[in-house]
């Protein structure tokens, strides 16, 4: 009688396991998600990245996930649960000290990782981790280096941490550590949550370099940086002084590099430019990111020159407030070279502009080019073609 | 339409408001004969009635225009969708009344001489409420009824709110912005006024200056700043070598370290001279000593004393709303400080409104300083060697 119990029994958990195995047998599919590409280019160009994010928003399940796409091994450790030894190493004393100094065992995980030789180590919790484990981590980060052992060049580094509103006890992020990590916030999308609780959740796409591309994409990184550095040297470094960007990214030389290791990156993978300002925001933090951002939309806008060549034919931005920087810029270039032919190529562009889009924003910088004329140039004939943006204007003036 | 008269009156209001030129040239036309007047989406197009565009003239077009940019500059509909999660509030009405919060808080700067306002517009006088404040202050404050009957008609677009309207063409419509463009666009107008905050109203430099760094609440500064205080190194939880670890019995030769806790103590010095108020006294005094009961976990960890000229009483504090603060009058910190001192604090936390000397060095703790600052003073001076948390709001 009991051995009958004991068989339905077996039986219930039997096929308790298979109700399991039916719910987590879920699909991926290929989905544009902003947060996961930043994460996986983060992860490619191998940059320590740091999740903000609530708690039960599933920071660990998309890191299982990441996993899994690339094919790493994860490995998690709970920072806040481990000692500062545990990632500085276990001083195990030998025989004889004084000669031989006293070696600082890794941790079986860390050996474990360097004896796979790749890997995602994930960090959890990292921001209620109490100072002297965020010290020891330090090295980790940075240096790749837990007590005697130096992680090899496939193991990418992920944090995870909760925001300070939210977090039980959190200590806040000590700025050197902050410093040396991608910020990137993690919210939760309901579409992406509700999609995936029936069964089908986003799949992270490692970005696809173009070989080809690659000088490319480092001069143009280089640039990029080095031109909004010589314009805005105060931005080289400076630690954040205000309270709501403590704890987070923000610009030092070594943000700055990492900074320009994403712009190349991005650009190599031609990835949007929302990913990227997530992530150079996420580096440099959000002012300094935000500004380097517009240095990049400007190096891409047409320049003047290229403009005054071709008037007819180099291509305008669509957006309104674009195409109003590259007029401002053509009709400075005008100004600090003045030539009868610069002159009126930059007239054509106008006319062309008033035709091919809304008319009020050439007035400013028509005026302005009339102001710039000589005495012995004539007014070119195309002058006509701008004729309504003169009307439109009037009407402006009337008002 | 009348798209001559439409551009001129935005050729009007770059002329009028040149640091929002860049905003409003990003701005995508869409003739919409379904939309009420005007309309703007969180994809940065404006939906216009020619209809609308024929009606008016064209310096009202113009107020129009900078009223509509306005509510995308200023982040309405995300605003809007954070409110309505808070509070578990949507729906049709709800999404009014933030479109007439929302009308609120940006019709007291964006009207003058040259961009006359509608006798229609919302203000917040015609809600019975004071100006100068935002859409979230607004939308505590008022409910429909008689006052707000005039503007059941009001239509923003999901710009100005959140809610989808009929007409929008929605994030895969044509020549919307994304998120990272509208952020770039907002930069470049804020990076402009605080570059050049020439002719621009304060609440627009307010805004400038904010708008990528939201203040946030001081309750949570002030915690974090004194749960960091009582909690650097050398202070309560660390690891020490000091003595060995527990688990060192079972690793013959190996040294750990132990995890040791030493409650730290947080000596909180208030400022009674006539100058604080005692509603906003209260509620910081509250967080402080909530936040070293939580750490110490002991009350008679953490101290409070009343401070103006001289010292007054030193109580340990027992009952959370019974502190006996007595004074009025100057300040002087310093005394405040050294009373403080003698009792060897791990933290200091300093409630006070700033018109006092300090001390010129360094004090042996940790010290945070709760400001409440008077609207009358625009700056106060603070000791570099405090982190200082600006209380109220």
């Amino acid at each position: 009688m009991r051995v009958m119990t004991r068989m339905r029994n077996d039986d219930q958990l039997g096929t308790a396991a298979e109700l399991l195995a039916l719910l987590g047998d879920t699909a991926t599919e290929e989905r544009r998600d902003v947060q996961l590409d930043a994460l996986t280019l983060a992860v490619a160009a191998d940059l320590p990245v740091l999740l903000w994010g609530e708690p039960g928003i599933g920071k660990t399940a998309g890191l299982t996930q990441l996993a899994a796409d690339l094919g790493l091994p994860l490995t998690t450790v709970i920072a806040s649960v481990h000692e500062p030894s545990d990632f500085a190493g276990l001083p195990v004393v030998g025989d004889d000290p004084a000669v031989r100094g006293v070696p600082m065992a890794p941790p079986d995980w860390a050996v474990r990782l360097v004896e796979a030789g790749r890997g995602l180590l994930f960090l959890d919790e990292l921001s209620t981790a109490p100072p002297a484990v965020q010290a020891a981590l330090l090295r980790l980060v940075l240096e790749r280096r837990v007590g005697a052992l130096t992680l090899p060049p496939g193991v990418r580094i992920v944090a995870a941490a909760n925001p300070r509103g939210s977090a039980a006890d959190g200590w806040e992020l000590s700025p050197p550590l902050a410093n040396r990590f991608v910020h990137l916030r993690w919210t939760h999308d309901a579409a992406v949550v509700v999609r995936g609780l029936g069964g089908v959740w986003p799949r992270a796409v490692l970005p696809r370099l173009d070989r080809a591309r690659l000088p490319e994409a480092v001069a143009y990184a280089r640039r990029a940086v080095q031109a909004f550095l010589t314009a805005r040297p105060g931005l080289v470094h400076r630690l954040p002084g205000a309270d709501q960007a403590r704890g987070g990214a923000w610009p030092s030389p070594r943000s700055w590099d990492m900074a320009l290791r994403l712009i190349a990156f991005a650009t190599a993978a031609g990835t949007s430019r929302e990913v990227l300002s997530m992530l150079v925001r996420g580096t440099v933090g959000d002012g300094p990111g935000l500004e380097l951002l517009a240095g990049l939309d400007r190096l891409d806008l047409p320049g003047p020159e290229t403009l005054l060549a071709d008037p007819a034919g180099a291509p305008l931005p669509e957006r309104g407030d674009l195409r109003q920087a590259v007029l401002d810029s053509v009709i400075s270039a005008v100004r600090d070279r003045p030539t009868r032919e610069r002159w009126d190529a930059a007239w054509a562009l106008l006319a062309r502009a008033a035709e091919t889009g809304p008319p009020d924003l050439v007035v400013v910088p028509a005026t302005t080019l009339a102001a710039l004329r000589r005495e012995e140039w004539d007014v070119p004939a195309l002058i006509d073609r701008l004729a309504g943006t003169v009307s439109l204007s009037r009407r402006a003036v009337a008002a | 339409m009348d798209l001559e008269k439409l551009y001129a009156a935005r050729l009007h209001a770059v002329r009028e408001r040149p640091y929002l030129a860049a905003a409003l040239f990003a701005l995508h036309v869409v003739e919409s004969p379904a939309t009420p007047t005007m309309a703007v989406d969180r994809h940065w197009r404006c939906y216009v009635s020619p209809a609308f565009v024929d009606r008016r003239t064209v310096p009202d077009l113009a107020g129009v225009w900078v009223h509509e940019v306005s509510h995308l500059l200023r982040d309405h509909h995300g605003r809007g969708d954070a409110y309505a999660a808070e509070h578990g509030v949507d729906g049709p009405g709800e999404r009014l009344r933030m479109n007439i919060a929302a009308d609120a808080e940006i019709n007291d700067d964006v009207y003058d001489a040259a961009l006359p306002m509608p006798p229609d517009a919302v203000r917040p006088e015609s809600l019975g409420l004071e100006a100068g404040e935002v859409m979230e202050f607004y939308l505590r404050r008022f409910t429909f009824g008689a006052r707000t009957q005039p503007f059941a008609w009001l239509d923003c677009g999901s710009g100005a709110d959140g809610g989808a309207r009929p007409w929008d063409l929605g994030p895969a419509g044509a020549r919307g912005l994304t998120t990272e463009e509208r952020d770039a666009v907002r930069f470049r107008v804020a990076h402009g006024i605080v570059g050049a905050p020439g002719d621009a109203p304060d609440g627009w430099k307010r805004w400038a200056e904010q708008v990528f760094h939201p203040p946030q609440p001081w309750r949570e500064l002030l915690g974090s700043a004194v749960r960091s205080a009582a909690s650097a190194a050398g202070v309560g939880e660390d690891y020490t070598y000091q003595r060995p670890g527990r688990r060192a019995t079972s690793l013959p030769g190996v040294v750990l370290p132990a995890l040791r806790r030493r409650p730290p103590s947080v000596c909180v010095v208030v400022d009674t001279s006539a100058s604080v108020s005692d509603r906003e006294l209260g509620s910081a005094l509250l967080e402080v000593t909530a936040i070293g009961r939580a750490l110490g976990g002991r009350r008679d960890l953490v101290t409070v004393m009343s401070c103006d000229a001289t010292v007054a009483t030193v109580g340990r504090f027992c009952r959370e709303r019974d502190i006996p603060l007595v004074g009025g009058g100057g300040t002087d910190m310093r005394a405040g400080v050294a009373a403080a001192l003698e009792r060897r604090p791990d933290v200091i936390v300093l409630l006070t409104d700033g018109q006092t000397p300090w001390p010129s060095a360094r004090p042996a703790a940790r010290t945070v300083v709760g400001l409440f600052p008077r609207p009358s003073e625009k700056w106060v001076a603070t000791p570099p060697w405090a982190r200082v948390v600006r209380v109220g709001g």
